[in-house]
């Protein structure tokens, strides 16, 4: 009886693993081999203007927190609106992880920019948690309750990392800055 | 004692394979970045050398002297192995030189919940032999494979879930490490199942398709040791302060939202 159980638990271990390692495989290689157009390519259409708005509702453009009494105007529906609910935050997510490839992108040829990419990474990480919250409030119908909060971090955090690639790129006087201006 | 045409062949081509790839390793200066998988290559050459003088030379009880070398030999390999995924993990995971905080205890869960799982195999595995310690080494070469690929496959998992990327050596090892623990693994598993009750056919063959696969590896890891990665471009000074202050930002950035209260 044993004997078969090892036969079925080994068969399905080598199934499972060599399923695994083909797609991290491709995954890896997918994002080593993309080149500057496949990057672009890859950034969802977001409109910028209502991620701003969203974002700057909490935030001032240097990133510090507002104070002023019009901060924390927007009512919930009015963030749900602005970023086409929870498929538009899903979008802003996928976008997070180019973001962080667009800093590794740099780091290929400026290996020191390792450090701007990794706390980069760390904060899509936030983002893809704050909106794992939200997709979990969601199915168990607590969304209301909390979407404005974790969905405006979220987007604070989206927007302060565009402009921080931005920065990246503008600092190593990458010639495609240009270009990633009009794209994020 | 008596080696078969292919054993020979194997032994002569896994050694003169392991020279060449020290030898790059040492040209192209990668040993500083890689020196526990250069130990072990080292280690393998001193093996080859060390089994070929007991079997060619050592003439009393020539056949229990071979194998209680070649066992106690295989042990210590496994353990350098081990070192080797080590250094690979943290050649990963450790991007800016200290373990990035997202994965620390999903890298600490892989190696538990691989440990467990190829533990588990290993008891369930009853190959059928004639001496019981053919049995010991059947299930003990199940439970290397099996934690090997499961490792390795995690890290691969774990690398791509937190967006970490892989440096081109560093991914060029661990590929040939991958692919020949996931093909022992079967192997290992055919072995396991037909046993060596009746015949050594079975295991001759695998153990023959594995040299090859493992004489595969060596190659790909010697023509991709040898290439170079991507030169990196220098930067000025007042640039790279540049940079350590945009990380700053960044990071303080992150600690300030999330240190937020919405009222």
């Amino acid at each position: 009886m044993n004997h078969l159980f090892f036969v079925f638990g080994a068969s399905l271990l080598v199934v499972a693993l060599t399923g695994a390692a083909a797609q991290q495989y491709l995954r890896s290689r997918r994002s080593s081999d993309a080149t500057w157009e496949d990057l672009l390519g890859r950034l969802e259409p977001i409109d910028r203007e209502k991620i701003a708005t969203v974002a700057l509702d909490v935030i001032a453009e240097n990133g510090e927190r507002r104070q002023s009494d019009d901060a924390y105007s927007l009512e919930p529906e009015a963030i749900w609106q602005l970023l086409g609910g929870l498929e538009g935050l899903e979008a802003m997510e996928r976008n997070c992880r180019v973001l962080v490839e667009l800093a590794a992108y740099v780091q290929r040829w400026h290996p020191e920019a390792v450090v701007v990419a990794e706390q980069l990474r760390l904060n899509a990480r936030e983002i893809e948690w704050h909106v794992s919250r939200l997709t979990g409030a969601a199915q168990t119908g607590n969304l209301q309750a909390t979407f404005a909060d974790y969905a405006q971090r979220a987007v604070a955090i989206y927007y302060m990392m565009t402009r921080h690639v931005l920065d990246l790129y503008e600092q190593v006087s990458f010639p495609e800055l240009t270009q990633l201006r009009q794209a994020i | 004692m008596y080696l078969s045409g292919f054993q020979l062949f194997f032994w002569a081509t896994a050694f003169a394979a392991h020279l060449l790839l020290l030898a790059v390793i040492w040209r192209r200066g990668r040993a500083a970045s890689f020196p526990v998988f250069t130990g072990l290559i080292a280690f393998y050459i001193a093996r080859s050398v060390a089994l070929f003088l007991i079997w060619r030379f050592v003439h009393q009880n020539t056949q229990s002297n071979y194998y209680y070398t070649a066992l106690a030999l295989a042990i210590v390999d496994e353990a350098i192995q081990l070192f080797v995924f080590y250094e690979l993990a943290t050649h990963v995971f450790c991007p800016t030189g200290v373990w990035a905080k997202d994965v620390k205890r999903a890298f600490v869960w892989i190696v538990a919940g691989s440990v467990l799982l190829a533990t588990i195999l290993t008891w369930l595995a009853a190959p059928e032999v004639k001496l019981s310690v053919q049995s010991l080494m059947l299930r003990s070469n199940f439970f290397s494979s099996a934690l090997m690929s499961e490792l390795f496959v995690g890290i691969m998992w774990l690398s791509a879930t937190a967006g970490l990327p892989w440096k081109t050596h560093v991914a060029r090892i661990a590929q040939g490490f991958g692919i020949y623990s996931i093909v022992s693994l079967i192997l290992e598993t055919i072995n396991n199942y037909f046993g060596l009750q009746n015949s050594a056919d079975v295991y001759n063959a695998a153990n023959h398709v594995r040299s090859l696969v493992y004489l595969g590896c060596v190659g790909y890891w010697i023509v991709t040791l040898w290439q170079e990665a991507p030169a990196p471009r220098e930067l000025p000074d007042a640039m790279l302060m540049q940079i350590y202050t945009l990380q700053r930002r960044v990071e303080y950035d992150l600690v300030r939202i999330r240190n937020w209260r919405r009222s």
